[in-house]
């Protein structure tokens, strides 16, 4: 065990995969001498070399879809994109290429790479250093969608989506990358994939969120306890498609109120989906709508101090919207 | 494909030799055969259509099969073609089993893609063949990362990559091209410079009048050939072919040669002059090859009719095959979406109960 922060943890995972896997490699802008924009990939190219740690040219569409074919070829490609909010030029490689490769030639061709994406705001970033951006690709089948919240699942399921047979978009928060720390095992393993985990268990009333707000809601759920006693159980969805439903209706229908929580703007971020399952398959077990605590729909985020602070989720606005559940 | 890092294993010698000065028999009857079946295949799949045989469209090379033979015929199966929805015939080159392509025209269960992709938008994953999305451009930055693994795993193979001169206007060709030189890639880039995209002439596709001048752009070599001369794109694909192989990096090669038909089978091609298809047809590269061929004596109209006796016999076992495979059945639009089932998550859902006793007797 080493005390890490998320970045070290994810530095952590790609260097025992890249040991592990000669076929896994690294493509990306500024990932080689420097290190990535955020020192993910630091001593990465000392270590293996400019063959397997590629600086590409600044071109995200290309970053992507020569991984995509390189992954048709037998390797195990981890293209980085640098922020989200510049992911549209490889859209068409993802969403079209990597996301139907596999269904469109019946299963004899496929692609598996893992895209690590830096997305998230509260960093003072404005409209283009900010953004989540994750229901893009929820809404696209053939993708599996992560998005860790804590070290210790940063490392596990990097590596799981990188052994993953499917295209993988790997969501890391910017927030989280320095802001944790905690007990990460230094030895080999794995977290699963399209498995959701308790984070906190409570009987009173489910709180379900991924990502830096999965550390916000456990703080909200803290001030819950101790200013009204009341047990809020955290659902840590971690990977956003294919989603698992069991374990937040499993936790429903033991509380019978739930409210979502992300970051992403509120119209089909993944809380309507999860509040359309709830109302579809445990309806009888409601008590009180289901709520969400989202972004609002604007362009995220705006730069200034007063107005990034307006839109972003808070630990208070999370407490504010558990009460109101809890008063119905 | 196997991951693996030790050479592939090549089913033909690489050493190619430099075309002899002196006409080599067996390969212009080899280019010549192979023109005569991608016309004879196309045009049935073109009558095919107009009797709704099949649904959806097509989109015929007819007139370019210069350009179509001389830059594929010769692959290792281990090489990759990366072809957009103008290069259904390459698979001929290739070696998929006409069979296969005709079932997956009809879209069969016993296609290679059992029904998915629309007609010509096929790969086939045991010789190497991308399968296309109709994405303009797509294939070719697919092709720039298979070739990437090439380099990568010391094998020496190539990518053959085709486009059409609409697909050079996009941002997705020059990030290809650009990083191919870059890394000194293993792949032939041809630009099938047909005069049209859809309906826009190549002119205002772009101010230049050789497209094969935008290599230079990108530190590779770049070649405009006469894309109806099939010998001389030969030539130029096999030394572009050569050099990849020999880890001498990637290669633009423009072939000049027009679409006979419209775009597709839906499209009258309204917009041309027919002035300009008559000149076209009059360049057609099928006659143009018997005439060289017949001056060398390579070639009569005998051996043409037997060769085209044993293709209409090898399209109808094709076609019949095509005709008596199955349909897939609905549910398997379910099936191949990611590595695991999701007939479970689709088709079963279940409802939850509430489990807390102490609401219950609130
Ligand atoms: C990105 C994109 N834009 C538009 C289309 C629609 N479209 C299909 S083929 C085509 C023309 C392609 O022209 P060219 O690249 O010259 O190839 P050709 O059809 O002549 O072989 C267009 C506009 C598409 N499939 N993809
Ligand atoms: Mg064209």
């Amino acid at each position: 065990m080493a005390v890490m922060t998320y970045i070290d943890a994810i530095n952590s995972a790609l260097r025992e995969e890249m040991a592990r896997d000669p076929s896994v490699f690294l493509i990306g802008e500024d990932i080689g001498k420097m290190g990535g924009a955020f020192r993910a990939t630091k001593g990465l190219l000392e270590e293996f070399g400019e063959e397997r740690v590629i600086d590409s040219p600044l071109a995200e569409g290309v970053i992507v879809s020569s991984s995509i074919g390189a992954a048709m070829a037998g390797m195990r490609p981890v293209p980085e994109i640098q922020f989200v909010d510049f992911i549209t030029p490889a859209m068409d490689a993802i969403t079209q290429q990597a996301a139907k490769l596999r269904y469109r030639s019946a299963g004899t061709q496929t692609c598996p790479l893992t895209v690590r994406v830096c997305y998230g705001g509260s960093v003072g970033g404005g409209l283009y250093h900010s953004q989540s951006n994750t229901s893009w690709f929820i809404h696209c089948p053939g993708l599996v969608v992560v998005a860790p919240s804590r070290p210790y699942d940063a490392k596990g399921l990097l590596k799981a989506a990188i052994r993953d047979d499917n295209p993988v978009m790997f969501f890391e928060h910017k927030k989280l990358y320095r802001s944790m720390k905690e007990e990460v095992p230094e030895t080999d393993y794995t977290v699963p994939l399209m498995k959701a985990a308790i984070a906190r268990e409570g009987k009173d009333i489910t709180a379900i969120s991924y990502g830096y707000t999965l550390q916000l809601t456990l703080q909200a759920a803290e001030q819950m306890r101790q200013k009204h006693g009341v047990e809020v159980e955290v659902i840590d969805l971690r990977t956003l498609a294919p989603l698992d439903t069991d374990t937040f209706l499993e936790s429903v229908a033991k509380t019978s109120r739930a409210v979502v929580i992300h970051e992403d703007n509120r119209t089909l971020g993944i809380g309507a989906e999860v509040a359309a399952t709830i109302a579809e398959q445990a309806f009888d077990c409601l008590d009180a709508p289901i709520l969400r605590v989202t972004s609002p729909d604007v362009p995220l985020l705006p730069a200034a101090a007063e107005l990034e602070k307006f839109c972003t989720v808070s630990a208070d606005k999370i407490v504010a919207a558990l009460e109101r559940s809890l008063a119905y | 494909m196997a991951t693996t890092f030790e050479p592939a294993v090549l089913t033909r010698d690489t050493e190619m030799e430099l075309l002899p000065a002196e006409p080599d028999g067996a390969l212009y009857r080899r280019l010549y055969s192979y023109m005569l079946k991608c016309r004879m295949v196309e045009e049935r799949i073109r009558v095919l259509y107009r009797q709704g045989r099949f649904a959806g469209n097509y989109f015929a090379a007819v007139g370019q099969e210069a350009t179509e033979v001389g830059v594929t015929l010769d692959l290792l199966a281990e090489d990759t073609i990366a072809p957009s929805h103008r290069n259904f015939v390459t698979h001929i080159m290739k070696g998929t089993p006409l069979p296969l392509m005709f079932a997956q025209i009809y879209g069969r269960k016993t296609s290679p893609d059992q029904g998915r992709s629309a007609p010509a938008h096929c790969g086939y994953a045991p010789l190497n063949v991308i399968t296309p999305s109709s994405t303009i451009a797509a294939q070719l930055n697919i092709g720039t990362g298979i070739a990437l693994a090439y380099k990568m795993q010391r094998r020496r193979n190539v990518v053959v990559a085709l486009s059409g001169e609409g697909s050079t206007s996009l941002g997705f060709w020059h990030e290809a091209v650009n990083f191919a030189g870059v890394r000194r890639l293993p792949i032939l880039f041809v630009v099938e410079n047909n005069g049209y995209a859809e309906s826009v002439p190549v002119a205002l596709q772009t101010a230049v009048s050789d497209i094969s001048v935008k290599a230079a752009a990108y530190g590779i070599p770049g070649i405009s050939v006469d894309g109806n001369d099939v010998v001389a794109v030969y030539a130029a694909a096999r030394e572009a072919i050569d050099r990849a192989r020999n880890g001498e990096g990637a290669t633009l090669l423009e072939c000049k040669t027009y679409r006979w038909y419209g775009h597709s089978e839906i499209d009258p091609a309204k917009y041309r002059d027919p002035a300009e298809v008559e000149f076209w047809k009059s360049r057609d590269p099928i006659p143009a090859m018997e005439r060289r061929m017949e001056s060398v004596d390579l070639w009569t109209s005998q051996w043409k009719k037997e060769l085209e006796a044993e293709f209409n016999r090898e399209i109808d076992e094709a076609i019949a095959f095509a005709d008596n495979s199955p349909q897939p059945e609905g549910d398997e639009a379910l099936d191949q979406v990611y590595s695991f089932s999701i007939r479970e998550r689709e088709l079963e859902r279940k409802t939850w109960e509430p489990r807390f006793a102490g609401r219950l007797a609130k």
